[in-house]
């Protein structure tokens, strides 16, 4: 019989629906139905100036908004041939870094609540709320940012930044110890997620799937190492891993890495207040800020030669290895933008960590996987 | 790994099958082939260039032609590798990698519907992203979100 778990069910957090096979209590196949939340963001790309596009980047994952905005960046600058500045380049990380703690926390919230756990929940939003604070100090916003551009990022840090930050890295760094005795001291958490979704890393290969879920199945793959963009070869960090593959080391994996990302804040924490500088990069060409420019009483467009040329970039996003293709033809929007989000991916295999448990396991398993249907759909 | 390698290690296998091996920034390379010679590419980039991991598949709209793209990453080499292959408009199809890496099932299934690319024994061809018996291919340049206007350009005059 084929029930659907969704789009409207406690399990999704987001709009799509699981189509599930079952016999009895046990899964024999499943089917997601995507695309509820397709807003054409690739299309819509299309008739858009650069800049302008990193304004849907911050739509595509509603919860790390700022990852996407440095993956799109970070492909624009190499089709469109611009280099940003050394201090804008940490600046993305600072972004990227809290970016990855205010995700996984909103992940943990979420997690522990599918459990039935009520406490973590409350304790995990209020402390995303620190980081959220922090964003709001800076970009005027806590969601939607719109602060990274071409070139560089909009504005620098407040005054007072650092201090209130390190304020929020130490209340971290105190908190992570509770949220594991919650979960990890909690006999019905392990005896609830031990041995559940288990997906070893040879499937978890030729399946597509990345970031935290394969690295809970012991490999090492983590492009902030293996392929280092912006400041991250000048950073020192551990990537965690964890073995067991199932989805208790999928939470340990997330756990560690949040500690990790605490370590790179304080490291460009650190530098950002001994290295002032511009955030912007000098002499970008004009057609960047402003393609159609009033001239008297009338609109003109800027005739400009733009360069050609294609650009590919790749991060480390919260939930795995997200992707950006940007084509630039030499007009004024990009003629192609593709995205790969690893959600996606991760979803897409989701037939083989779900079939063989129980009805009652899929809200677990699905918590594990950190599903945001924003960036799936696009 | 350097594209001139690549193609050193492809091109007896391959023939004419492998049109071009150019470098592209932050990549191994990208290896232009023709449509034909798909599946035989993909295995021999899998099996010995050892890319294991096929992150995204790919369709751009040329009007003129379309071209299907796959980005693959090695785990050993840490690095990415870009295949692409142009197939006419009038019949756009290409065999499918789901074979070779099973994750390209969804991946083509979006450049399916989005693009208009059919993939040639696809277990599962079917729309993801738009509902079911969507009769358009979004992603392509025929589909306009609106009908520009009509834009007087005009020179300043200095």
């Amino acid at each position: 019989m084929w029930i659907n778990m969704g789009p409207q069910h406690p399990m999704t957090h987001g709009l799509w629906n699981l189509r599930v096979k079952i016999d009895g209590e046990m899964i024999l196949d499943v089917d997601p139905e995507m695309g509820y939340l397709h807003r054409g963001i690739e299309k819509i790309s299309e008739d858009r100036h650069y800049n302008e596009v990193i304004t849907l980047m911050d739509r595509c994952c509603y919860v790390a908004g700022f990852a996407w905005e440095h993956l799109y960046i970070l492909s624009a600058e190499e089709a469109l041939g611009v280099h940003p500045p050394e201090r804008a380049e940490y600046l993305r990380v600072l972004c990227e870094e809290f970016q990855r703690i205010g995700s996984h926390l909103m992940w943990y919230a979420a997690f522990v609540q599918d459990l039935g756990l009520m406490s973590p929940f409350l304790y995990g939003m209020r402390d995303r709320d620190l980081v959220l604070d922090l964003f709001q100090s800076y970009t005027g916003a806590r969601m939607t940012y719109e602060y990274m551009r071409v070139g560089g990022v909009r504005n620098d840090l407040p005054p007072g930044f650092s201090d209130q930050a390190r304020k929020v890295l130490d209340w971290l760094d105190a908190r992570f110890p509770e949220y594991d005795q919650l979960c990890l001291g909690s006999t019905i958490f392990r005896r609830r997620c031990d041995d559940l979704g288990v997906l070893k890393a040879r499937d978890c290969v030729a399946h597509g799937v990345t970031g935290p879920m394969l690295r809970s199945a012991g490999m090492k793959r983590d492009l902030r190492k293996d392929r280092p963009y912006s400041a991250y070869d000048r950073l020192e960090f551990d990537v965690a891993v964890a073995e067991a593959a199932d989805v208790t080391a999928r939470y340990l994996v997330r756990m560690e890495e949040m500690r990790q990302s605490v370590r790179i804040l304080r490291q460009v924490v650190d530098w950002l207040d001994h290295h002032p500088g511009p955030v912007l990069a000098d002499h970008l060409p004009r057609w960047l800020g402003a393609p159609y420019a009033p001239i008297g009483n009338e609109g003109y467009l800027l005739k400009r030669n733009y360069p050609k040329g294609v650009g590919l970039s790749a991060i480390e996003e919260p939930h795995g290895e997200a992707l950006a293709y940007v084509v630039n033809d030499g007009g004024e929007h990009p003629y192609r933008v593709k995205f790969r989000s690893p959600v996606f991916a991760n979803i897409s295999a989701s037939r083989q960590y779900l079939v063989g448990y129980h009805v009652a396991d899929i809200p677990p398993i699905m918590g594990s996987v950190d599903v945001c249907v924003g960036e799936v759909d696009r | 790994m350097e594209p001139n390698d690549i193609a050193r290690q492809l091109a007896p296998k391959l023939g004419a099958g492998l049109v071009a091996v150019e470098p592209l920034p932050g990549t191994a390379g990208r290896i232009r082939f023709r449509p034909e010679a798909a599946l035989e590419l993909f295995r021999a980039v899998r099996d010995e260039l050892n890319f294991g991991h096929l992150s995204t598949v790919g369709a751009i709209d040329w009007v003129d032609h379309r071209e299907v793209f796959y980005v693959v990453w090695s785990d050993d080499a840490k690095q990415y590798l870009f295949l692409s292959t142009d197939v006419p408009a009038d019949k756009p199809h290409v065999e499918s990698a789901s074979s070779i890496w099973p994750s390209a099932n969804w991946h083509e299934r979006e450049a399916w519907e989005m693009v208009g690319v059919t993939f040639d024994h696809h277990p599962d061809l079917r729309h993801l992203l738009m509902p079911d018996g969507y009769a358009f291919h979004p992603l392509l340049r025929s589909f306009k979100l609106h009908e520009p206007e009509e834009l007087e350009v005009k020179t300043r005059r200095v």
